[in-house]
C-alpha cells in the first residue's frame, strides 16, 4: 500500500515568490489563466523504461493544457531553435516514435496537479546513441470571438493572445555512451547589455554533456560567476558560452582564474573539465 | 530554489497495524519513508499585461506601429494612435542560476473581417539565465504593419512563447 501526498506548503511559497516578482513588474499581481508549473525540468532515461512528470495549474482559473513532443536543435550560441516535423532527421524521428505519454490534454482546476506518465518503447534494433525530444506543456487559450470585441465605428482593434508554455528535454540513452568536454578561448566581450565573460565549450563523444559552470579566482572560495544547466548536445561539437558579468564582479575578473564544468549534484557532481587561465 | 516535494510513504500504515497485533513480541516498529525532490519550473503571465497596440485609426497611408518590450508605443506618424499600449510580461521561476532560452516566433498573422490580414513582427527582451533566487522575467513587444487600405474591424491572432530548459 502506498500513500502519496503532495506537500502544499512549499507550493504556497512559490506562489508568493511569483506574486512578489510580479509586483515589481506590474501593479496587478494576480495571476492569469494558463499559468503552469512543471517538475522535473529535465529527464534522462538511461535504461529506465519510463517516468512521471508533474503538471500543476498555478493560475487562478481552470485551464486546459496540451502536452506535445517538439524538436529543438542547439545553435553554436547555445540557443534552442525549433525544428519543424518535416525537417526532422532520422535520429529525431526515431526519438519521437519511441516515446509514449498520456494524457496529452488535461483540464485542471486551480492548484490541481496531474501526473503525466511517459514511457519508452525502443525498437529491438535501435542503434546506440542519444535520442532527444522536448516535451512542450502549454495552456490552450479560451476561444475569443470577433463579435465579443466592441464594435468600433472607425479604425480597428487588435487582440493578440499569447499561448505560453515550457519545454523540458527528454533524453534517451541507448548503449554505453561517453563524452568529454574542453574549454578554450576565454575572453571578455562587450555586448549591448554590458560585459560578458565568454568561452568556447567543445564536446567529443556520442552523448551530450550537461552541468554547471563555475568561474573561480585563486584565493576566493565562492565562484565569481556561476550558471547551471549548461548543455552541449550531440548535434554540436562546440558552442559558445556567454555569461553576463555584473558590475561588482567586473573588477575582480582579472588575473589567474579557472573555469570549471561540473555535472549536476544529483548525478554525482563530478568534474567534467577544468581550465586555468590568466585574464588581463 | 523552491522544490516540489513528492513524499511517498510506503507501507507504514500496514506495518503499524501488523505490529499492533503482535505487540507482545515486537519492541520496535519499522516504517519506510521516501521523498523524491524534483526541480520545478513555473511560467506565469503577469495579469493585465497583454501585447496591446491600443486603438489605431488609418488615414490612408501605410504605417508600422511599434510597441517596445517596455510597453511604450513609438510615435505614430501616418496613423492616429490612441489608448494605452502594453507589452506582455512573463515571470519565470525555477532553479537558481539556471540557464534557459526563449522561443518567440518572429512574426504572427492576425486575421480580420472579410479575410483581411495584418502582420506583426514580435520581439522579446533577453532572458538567458535565472537569477540567484531562481527568478527571471521577459516581455514581448511587437511591430504591427498597417496597410494604407487596412479594413476596419477586429483583428485576432495568437502566438506561442516557450521557455526552454536545456
Amino acid at each position: 500500500m502506498t500513500i502519496r501526498g503532495l506537500k502544499r506548503l512549499r507550493n504556497i511559497c512559490v506562489g508568493l515568490g511569483a506574486a512578489a516578482s510580479a509586483v515589481a513588474l506590474s501593479l496587478s499581481p494576480a495571476q492569469a489563466a494558463g499559468d503552469l508549473l512543471v517538475a522535473p525540468t529535465r529527464i534522462v532515461l538511461d535504461g529506465q523504461r519510463g517516468t512521471e512528470i508533474i503538471l500543476n495549474n498555478i493560475g487562478s482559473e481552470t485551464a486546459t493544457y496540451r502536452i506535445s513532443l517538439e524538436l529543438r536543435r542547439m545553435t553554436a550560441e547555445g540557443r534552442l531553435t525549433e525544428v519543424s516535423p518535416e525537417d526532422a532527421n532520422e535520429l529525431e524521428q526515431a526519438a519521437k516514435e519511441m516515446i509514449r505519454y498520456a494524457p496529452r490534454r488535461v483540464t485542471l482546476p486551480p492548484n490541481q496537479p496531474q501526473a503525466i506518465r511517459l514511457g519508452v518503447r525502443a525498437p529491438k534494433d535501435l542503434a546506440d546513441g542519444e535520442y532527444r525530444v522536448h516535451l512542450l506543456f502549454r495552456a490552450i487559450p479560451k476561444a475569443r470571438s470577433v463579435t465579443a470585441s466592441p464594435e468600433q465605428a472607425d479604425g480597428f482593434s487588435i487582440a493578440l493572445t499569447p499561448i505560453y508554455g515550457v519545454t523540458i528535454p527528454v533524453i534517451i540513452r541507448q548503449g554505453n555512451l561517453s563524452a568529454t568536454a574542453a574549454i578554450a578561448n576565454a575572453r571578455i566581450e562587450q555586448g549591448d547589455e554590458g560585459q560578458a565573460f565568454a568561452f568556447d565549450l567543445s564536446r567529443t563523444g556520442d552523448r551530450s554533456t550537461y552541468g554547471e559552470i563555475r568561474v573561480m579566482k585563486q584565493g576566493v572560495n565562492e565562484p565569481l560567476l556561476l550558471v547551471r544547466g549548461i548543455a552541449v548536445y550531440p548535434e554540436l561539437a562546440s558552442r559558445k558560452v556567454s555569461l553576463p558579468v555584473p558590475p561588482e564582479v567586473a573588477a575582480q575578473l582579472k588575473g589567474p582564474l579557472s573555469i570549471e564544468y561540473y555535472e549536476p549534484r544529483n548525478i554525482g557532481g563530478g568534474l567534467i573539465t577544468k581550465t586555468e587561465l590568466v585574464l588581463r | 530554489m523552491s522544490k516540489f516535494i513528492k513524499a511517498a510513504l510506503a507501507s507504514s500504515v500496514l506495518a503499524a497495524s501488523v505490529m499492533g497485533a503482535n505487540a507482545a513480541h515486537a519492541a520496535t516498529a519499522n516504517a519506510d519513508a521516501r521523498a523524491n525532490i524534483l526541480e520545478e519550473l513555473t511560467v506565469t503571465k503577469d495579469a493585465g499585461t497583454d501585447l496591446d497596440f491600443g486603438t489605431i485609426v488609418t488615414t490612408g497611408t501605410a504605417e508600422t506601429v511599434t510597441v517596445g518590450t517596455d510597453g511604450v508605443r513609438a510615435a505614430c506618424v501616418n496613423v492616429v494612435c490612441s489608448g494605452a499600449s502594453d507589452a506582455a510580461d512573463f515571470s519565470v521561476t525555477g532553479s537558481a542560476s539556471e540557464a534557459v532560452t526563449l522561443t518567440v516566433p518572429g512574426s504572427v498573422t492576425l486575421s480580420g473581417p472579410g479575410g483581411a490580414i495584418m502582420n506583426a513582427n514580435l520581439s522579446s527582451s533577453a532572458l538567458t539565465a535565472l537569477d540567484a533566487s531562481g527568478n527571471g522575467a521577459f516581455s514581448v513587444g511587437g511591430a504591427l504593419d498597417v496597410a494604407a487600405t487596412q479594413a476596419d474591424g477586429a483583428y485576432l491572432g495568437t502566438f506561442t512563447v516557450t521557455v526552454d530548459y536545456p
